[in-house]
């Protein structure tokens, strides 16, 4: 076990390093050829360990690699944790990783700095696995900043465009914001419990802190930040949709499967301290509401077919962290999982028509291209459905115990919200769909030779769609208790005791959750047919999606620019070089000073002689 | 508390005192000179008074028979130079030599007001204290190092004064 | 024997010697009061030679008065080289090693 794991765990980094060295020397195919390879091997190990762990009936066990850090009271060992949760979360990463890689051999065609691209994506990859098999958190912590870079070095992967750059950092700095959420939970975590290893804290905190201690609130709250800042949450979620300036591939595996998923999995991971602080869960179902209402209808005023995506996502992960603050850790899960699919479908069928259409990702310059992309078109269609609620496609189970779970544990107020956000997401990806591939072709007379994407683009997304149709049906089943839940239940992820799953979908919620669904993509799909000449402009206020850029940058952006400036401008000539400088004079101006003592005169050179003998004969005789 | 002297040396210390007063305080440089000739003829005496017969001897042959002799020439030579400096402002500042004048003068007060009570040894004095015949053995037996060294400085003091005070037309004593 | 007398006149003869340094602007008059100096040093030694009795004192006398002698040969050359440049006796005016 130990030898496939860390097999697994490396071999992307073997990847990257050996992509990195040889970047220069290595052509196309190559360079494809070892940046898909690795990940495969990876998939064959972690597939391997599923099977064996769930053949031989296994239980999560700890595999210390070496000793790591031993600094006075600040222990820590590179030591990775096998268990259900750690195995979903990286079957999740190198399976839908792999087809996304084998997707950009494709994509990047265009491209000459193919090494660097997969590179950097193995790199990801490695740090991702690294954050989910990781038993300190402190080794989290690594993986954790490991993503955060190699997003920053692949949103700005275009270096030379300058939003690419702008939109690396902006991601980078704001990420940033929120590990040091972490970083303070981090240490609060080594000051209470003298250690950082994840079973052991997850153990002992509930012997050793009652419920809804006020430190623990603390701590729970600093984790939280940290995964507001990696999951693009209220108010660290500005991000997310100018992440959208890299590449295609990127978006869809940092931005929608992977990266932005760590905030959840960090909460689901440490699920025991989350539960010992009600306040926080409760804090987090607000914040994962409100996100997901906000980000849906933001979405619905965009004219940038990825971005539609990206507030997508937003709106998602609220409502999985909707679900967390339910303490339905293992619906978040499952919602988790389902949206990987999903999501990288959408982004990666969008990412077919961006391609072929040379790189522009306006819809306005799109319409009606379901005739040219006839295989591309349905996978859309489909995944739209699917993350839509429609049953029986993948993210209706998931959706509907999100909102099950929220209306049992009594948050009414924030089921009517999630409810909301829901149908708002049928209808702007409806819409998505309609303003891309329905109605009247918008083409510009250079691009009349596009076409659908080749094969390799299509097989990958083609896999994913099947998962995307079928895979709710792991979480899902009637009469017992869904393969999902029970594997995962190992790690105890379910807080609430509820009823078998089937009672829901026939309660009035349920009905109301379908319906809404269901109404909300006709009645879309019935505007934008029928009425779409009549329609104007998107709204600008939801177009800025309620100016949160402009409200940071005069909040925040302006003052610390004027005062860097002022810095610059001011303090800095006048105080520390004028500091130095009057050191500088001082000196002189006392060289000056003595320099007046010498004058050539003889008898003033003996009348200072004359002086310090009168010194020196005090001195001598005292 | 006056010091313990028979009446020669109070006579012969006053003589000294005022004729160093008399050497820096006249006008003119000859008589300057002169004056330190009379000092130098007293400080004999009193090396006398000490028993150092060698030393005073010594004492009159070199300085009084050499050096004063020296300066005499010199400032015969530039009686008339004298006057000259009359017509230039000083240079120095003022108030920095009467300061360290003054300060000087208080602290050499001060200093023999602390020597007042000094202890001394008894009267005994060996036969031969300061006879030409014990310095002679001392200097070239106990002291023969120094006294050769000496003899070097001295050599090396007349090369040097001849090179200072060549004139700069190439011959070493001018048309001499 | 008492020689505190000679003490006395001895540091007055220093200090003498000392204030007409300060006081002579005439470079000749100037080395005199250089050389009033040294006889009052001369004069401590020989002092105290006899008071304890060390005929080293006398020694070193004799040294000093060689030393004086070749300093006022060498400082008789320097002077009239300055003189040779400057035309005037002024100790004032030698002041060509300013900074």
């Amino acid at each position: 076990m130990l030898y496939a794991l860390c097999l697994g765990l490396f071999m992307p980094l073997i990847g990257f390093v050996t992509l990195l060295s040889t970047a220069r020397y290595v052509g196309r195919r190559q360079a494809g050829f070892i940046g898909c390879t690795t990940i495969f091997i990876s998939l064959i190990c972690f597939v391997s360990l599923l099977i064996s762990y769930v053949y031989t009936g296994a239980s999560p066990q700890t595999y210390t690699l070496f000793d790591w850090i031993h600094f006075n009271s600040i222990n820590a060992n590179f030591a990775l944790h096998l268990d259900p949760l750690a195995l979903l979360m990286t079957l999740i990463i190198t399976g839908v990783g792999l087809l996304i890689h084998v997707y950009s051999v494709g994509y990047m065609d265009h491209d000459d700095d193919f090494a660097r691209f997969f590179a950097c994506m193995n790199f990801f990859i490695f740090s991702m696995l690294l954050l989910v098999l990781a038993a300190e958190l402190l080794l989290l912590f690594v993986g954790w900043e490991g993503v955060g870079l190699a997003s920053y070095l692949l949103i700005g992967f275009w270096y030379q465009k300058p939003e690419a750059a702008e939109a690396a950092t902006k991601a980078f700095v704001i990420n940033r914001i929120g590990d040091l959420g972490l970083l303070l939970g981090l240490l609060l975590t080594f000051y209470l419990f003298h250690t950082t290893d994840i079973v052991i804290v997850s153990n002992s905190v509930e012997t050793g802190f009652t419920i809804g201690a006020p430190v623990i609130t603390l701590l729970t709250m600093l984790y939280f930040v940290g995964a507001t800042g990696k999951s693009a949450q209220i108010p660290l979620q500005t991000w997310l949709p100018d992440a959208m300036a890299g590449p295609t591939p990127v978006s869809a595996l940092i931005h929608a499967a992977t990266m932005v998923t760590a905030g959840v999995y960090l909460v689901v991971r440490m699920h025991a301290v989350f539960t010992m602080a009600p306040m926080t869960l409760q804090v987090i179902g607000i914040i994962g509401a409100i996100t997901s209402l906000y980000a849906s209808l933001s979405a619905l005023g965009q004219t940038d077919l990825k971005r539609v995506l990206a507030y997508s996502t937003v709106s998602q992960l609220g409502l999985m962290f909707l679900a967390c603050g339910a303490g339905a850790f293992y619906a978040a899960m499952f919602h988790l999982t389902t949206h990987a699919f999903i999501k990288a479908v959408l982004f990666l069928s969008a990412g077919n028509v961006v391609h072929m259409m040379h790189g522009t990702t306006e819809m306005s310059k799109m319409g009606g291209l379901s005739a040219i992309f006839t295989k591309t078109h349905w996978l859309f269609l489909i995944a739209a459905l699917s993350l839509s609620g429609i049953p029986p496609l993948a993210a209706f189970f998931s959706k509907d115990l999100i909102l099950e779970n929220e209306y049992l544990v009594g948050y009414e107020f924030l089921y009517y919200i999630a409810l909301a956000a829901s149908i708002l997401t049928g209808i702007y990806l409806t819409r998505a769909y309609c303003l891309t591939f329905t109605g009247p072709q918008h083409l510009d007379s250079d691009q009349h030779d596009v076409k659908e994407a080749p094969s390799i683009m299509i097989t990958p997304v083609l896999i994913l769609t099947f998962f995307s149709i079928f895979g709710g049906f792991i979480g899902f089943s009637i009469g017992r208790t869904p393969w999902l839940e029970d594997f995962i239940a190992e790690v105890d992820v379910t807080y609430i005791e509820k009823e078998l799953t089937t009672d829901f979908i026939w309660s009035y919620e349920g009905i109301l959750a379908i319906v809404g669904a269901i109404g909300g993509v006709l009645a879309t799909a019935l505007v934008y047919s029928k009425f779409r000449d009549q329609l104007g402009k998107p709204i600008e206020f939801l177009k800025k999606s309620f100016y949160f850029d402009e409200i940071y940058n005069w909040l925040f952006i302006i003052p610390l620019k004027s005062i860097s400036s002022w810095m610059a401008q001011k303090i800095e000539p006048e105080i520390f070089d004028g500091s130095i400088n009057i050191l500088a004079q001082g000196t002189q101006g006392v060289a000056r000073a003595l320099q007046l003592v010498q004058s050539g005169q003889v008898r003033a050179y003996v009348a200072w002689m004359a002086l310090g003998a009168v010194l020196l004969i005090v001195y001598l005789v005292y | 508390m006056l010091p313990h002297a028979t009446t020669a040396q109070w006579i012969l210390g006053l003589i000294l005192v005022l004729s160093s007063l008399g050497v820096i305080l006249v006008r003119k440089p000859v008589h300057a000179s002169l004056s330190f000739l009379l000092t130098l003829l007293t400080l004999a005496a009193l090396y006398l008074q000490l028993s150092a017969e060698f030393i005073a001897v010594i004492q009159i042959l070199v300085y009084a028979g050499a050096i004063l002799v020296i300066f005499m020439f010199v400032i015969v030579l530039f009686q008339d130079a004298h006057q000259k400096i009359e017509e230039e402002q000083p240079k120095s500042s003022k108030i920095l030599l009467s300061i360290a004048g003054i300060a000087f003068a208080l602290a050499l007060a001060f200093l023999a007001k602390q020597l007042i009570g000094l202890v001394s040894i008894s009267e005994e004095l060996p036969a031969d204290f300061g006879t030409v015949q014990a310095i002679g053995k001392s200097l070239y037996i106990d002291f023969f190092f120094p006294f050769e060294a000496i003899v070097m400085v001295f050599l090396v003091a007349i090369v040097g004064a001849l090179y200072i005070g060549k004139k700069n037309d190439g011959t070493l004593m001018g048309d001499m | 024997m008492d020689v505190s007398l000679f003490v006395f006149v001895s540091l007055a003869m220093f200090g003498i010697g000392i204030i007409g340094v300060l006081i002579n602007r005439n470079a000749l008059i100037f080395f005199l009061s250089i050389e009033l100096l040294l006889n009052a040093g001369n004069l401590l030694f020989v002092a105290f030679a006899r008071e304890w009795e060390n005929q080293t004192g006398l020694i070193w006398v004799f040294f000093v008065l060689i030393i004086a002698a070749a300093e006022a040969a060498v400082g008789i050359a320097i002077f009239i080289n300055q003189f040779r440049t400057k035309q005037v006796v002024d100790v004032d005016q030698y002041d060509v090693l300013r900074g």
